[in-house]
């Protein structure tokens, strides 16, 4: 179902681009904004059946799943590698304490990774079977 | 892995790839998907692929060396 990685990708990038926009006046407030990615949840819209039309088969069961995998493999690594980087400055420069507010970044930060790099594997594995397709 | 869907299909009174998408119940896309050896197909898929066809599933499906 290319929509839903379509949506999936789109919502991350504007939950990004929102963030940033509106960082530098609310500061620490700007984390709401990451409340847009909630619209991810309308991809079940593009789920819902229309008479006996079939909307999504094996083939898209798969492709999610697999773009699931790279998605979270993703977010997990390189959520450990910030995690080793903020434990790092903490421990050098900012006497053993990381603030919890960094961390609450950290995962809002992770969730957008997490649902952009999905929409982004599942387009890709659609693109590469429709031109396997073509050839 | 390949298969004879596309030559079947066209052997079958012009059977479209919706009719044929709708009867063993997937999308279009991934009959054409099938049809181009981008997409291997489930078990399940396969055997109701052949029997729509009234064939058995090695006479459709075959691995390429």
């Amino acid at each position: 179902m290319q929509k839903v990685a379509w949506t999936e990708l789109i919502v991350a990038i504007l939950a990004a681009i929102l963030v940033t926009a509106i960082y530098p006046w609310l500061g620490q407030g700007a984390l709401g904004g990451f409340g847009v990615l909630g619209f991810a949840g309308v991809t079940v819209l593009f789920l819902r059946r229309r008479g006996n039309t079939v909307v999504t088969d094996e083939r898209d069961r798969q492709i999610d799943e697999r773009a699931r995998l790279r998605a979270i493999s993703t977010a997990w690594m390189m959520l450990f590698l910030c995690l080793l980087v903020i434990i790092g400055w903490a421990n050098s420069s900012n006497g053993h304490v990381v603030p919890t507010a960094m961390l609450t970044w950290l995962v809002w930060i992770h969730f957008t990774i997490c649902l952009a790099v999905k929409g982004i594997a599942a387009l890709l594995i659609y693109r590469k079977q429709e031109h396997a397709a073509q050839n | 892995m390949r298969n004879h869907i596309r030559e079947l299909r066209s052997a079958a009174k012009g059977m479209t790839q919706q009719d044929l998408a709708d009867r063993v119940g997937v999308t279009r896309q991934t009959i054409v998907a099938l049809e181009g050896g981008a997409y291997t197909p489930s078990l399940a898929l396969a055997l109701r692929i052949s029997q729509i066809f009234g064939k058995a599933v090695e006479d459709i499906f075959w691995l390429e060396d």
